[in-house]
């Protein structure tokens, strides 16, 4: 063994208080939480320590977030990485740790996030760009703020994982475009129902009416040329372009309560029913029937399509009587009834319920619903003339108005039809 | 309504409906039904060769649907015209909404009227029109 003279033994003192300083230092750094991490830089190059210090609620606590997490030094070496960040780069966590956190980002985002890094440096900065994992991409949002401790300064970054929101973008502008697409599909359709309008306003009524007009010039002029038979068909070719008329303008009135009409005149429901009254008033005195008229109330609404309303509905009372009785008409406003509705409303105050009630043939209430359909019919045609739109434009019009429509009848007893209008529109 | 028998003229394209006026209303004797014209153009033609305005129609009945010059067209042309403006002119059409009742009456039309398929029908039609020729 060397002796060693006095004087190096001095130096050799001196080096090893420097170094007991030093290492006072950084155990006082360390247990006042000042570092996170030790580079180490020996022969075989830098090796980095993390340390489980004071902070370590707040480590757990990054542990778990959702969010990675990593530091970066004043170089851009990620110092400290929560699990989370490793995971979302498919790497080993300690193949994280040490390395640049520009090895992560995607080439083409390079020039982005040096840029981003300038930008940290004097302020919290913010952007979306591109990392790279084992064979994909990532869409990430980076969020950098710089943590000044003591002389040292260094980076958080926090990354959160943009890919869901990604795909449920992609997914919503994939849906926007269907939806877009269906909607010209619409107007397509509704163009192609307008123009069906126009053809059969014209084009289907003007034979139609020949066909009436000849064939009610050989029922007056020609009938004493026809034998019995022929006279029959006649007639029958009479009524029924009658009938195919009726189905005609049925059908326009129909597609033609799709057009934006105004719905906001106060309509008096009472008046309605007194002028479509008048209207009906040779065949009420005809059937001998009696009609009862209560108070109704006001609404708002188009009075044109509700007079439609009441006028196929009072019609149709008027239509399918007994045989064995004078028919009986009572047009009531009556208490909504919301165990009846199946539905709840607010304020009773803010709708009128108004009900149309017969005592003819009725009919079986598991139709109550169906009747309402276009094209349905109960009963034979030939016993009770009818397009079978009628109720469905009764349906058509309430709806537009907000409001519900809805029969209930016992077989030869009579039918009642509810219509349940709001006072005002909604604005 | 005056005494003196009333020139109408029908404006109308299908030819089934000309002869039908003939059928229904030669036999009466309080109109003088004019030779009828196929649409607009061909009123317009004829109105322009009457060179004394007594000879002009009381009545004009327009089709609503014919070629070239519709009815509301030449309702148009009528009323901006001052020799004719004053004729009562009137549609008449198979099928007949609230828009083309408006539209006519906007135009100048002094009625509108849905085409009639009797007897009965045509005479009530023609009663209503003349209510309104002086």
């Amino acid at each position: 063994m060397n002796k060693l003279s006095d004087a190096e033994l001095i130096d050799e003192i001196d080096r090893l208080r420097a170094q007991l300083a030093e290492a006072n230092d950084t155990l006082e750094a360390i247990r006042t939480g000042q570092i996170d991490a030790l580079v180490v830089s020996d022969h075989s190059g830098p090796s980095l320590f993390t340390l489980n210090s004071a902070d370590r609620a707040y480590r757990l606590f990054i542990e778990q977030m959702s969010e990675g997490a990593v530091t970066l030094n004043s170089d851009g070496l990620i110092i400290y990485s929560n699990s989370q960040f490793a995971r979302l780069v498919q790497r080993p966590l300690p193949q994280v740790m040490g390395n640049y956190f520009s090895d992560f980002v995607l080439d083409e985002d390079l020039p982005l996030f040096n840029g981003l890094l300038l930008r940290a440096w004097e302020t919290n900065a913010k952007s979306e760009m591109r990392l790279k994992a084992e064979n994909k991409k990532i869409d990430v949002q980076l969020s950098l703020n710089m943590l000044e401790m003591d002389e040292d300064t260094s980076l958080s970054v926090i990354i959160t994982d943009l890919t869901q929101q990604k795909d449920i973008e992609r997914e919503l502008t994939a849906k926007n475009e269907q939806l877009r697409n269906l909607n010209n599909a619409l107007i397509a359709s509704n163009h192609d129902l307008q123009q069906f309008a126009s053809v059969a306003s014209h084009d289907l009524q003007e034979p139609l009416r020949k066909i009436q007009v000849f064939s009610k010039f050989l029922k007056d002029k020609g009938s004493d040329q026809l034998s019995e038979t022929s006279k029959v068909y006649v007639d029958k070719i009479f009524n029924l372009s009658q009938r195919m008329k009726i189905l005609i303008v049925d059908i326009l009135t129909y597609s033609k309560l799709s057009a934006n009409d105004a719905l906001t005149a106060p309509v008096y429901l009472k008046e309605i029913v007194n002028e479509i009254l008048d209207d009906f008033d040779l065949r009420i005195a005809e059937k001998n029937a009696r009609v009862e008229v209560s108070d109704l109330c006001t609404v708002e609404g188009n009075r044109g399509q509700l007079r439609q309303v009441f006028f196929n509905l009072i019609s149709n009372a008027l239509k399918f009587v007994s045989p064995d009785r004078s028919p009986v008409i009572a047009i009531r406003m009556k208490k909504l009834d919301p165990v009846e509705l199946g539905v709840s409303l607010d304020d009773h105050s803010q709708y009128c319920r108004v009900t149309v009630s017969d005592n003819g043939i009725g009919f079986e209430d598991t139709y109550a619903s169906s009747i309402f359909s276009l094209f349905e019919t109960l009963n034979p045609k030939t016993a009770y003339e009818g397009s079978g739109i009628g109720l469905a434009i009764a349906k058509k019009i309430v709806e537009k108005h907000h409001g519900l429509i809805l029969a209930k009848s016992k077989v030869g007893e009579g039918s009642e039809f509810s219509i349940i209008l709001p006072i005002k529109q909604p604005a | 309504m005056s005494a003196t028998v009333k020139k109408v003229i029908l404006v109308e394209d299908d030819s089934d409906d000309r002869e039908l006026f003939l059928t229904f209303f030669s036999h009466r004797t309080d109109i003088h039904l004019l030779p009828p014209v196929a649409n607009g153009l061909e009123l317009v033609d004829y109105l322009k060769n009457i060179t004394s305005d007594d000879d002009l129609p009381h009545l004009i009945v327009l089709d609503q649907n014919m070629p070239k010059m519709n009815g509301k067209q030449t309702l148009t042309f009528l009323k901006s015209n001052e020799r004719y403006a004053q004729i009562p002119a009137v549609i008449y059409s198979t099928y007949t909404d609230a828009t083309l009742v408006i539209d006519c009456k906007n135009l100048g039309a002094e009625m509108v009227s849905n085409k009639p398929i009797d007897h009965e029908g045509y005479q009530k039609m023609m009663d209503d029109f003349l209510q309104i020729v002086n």
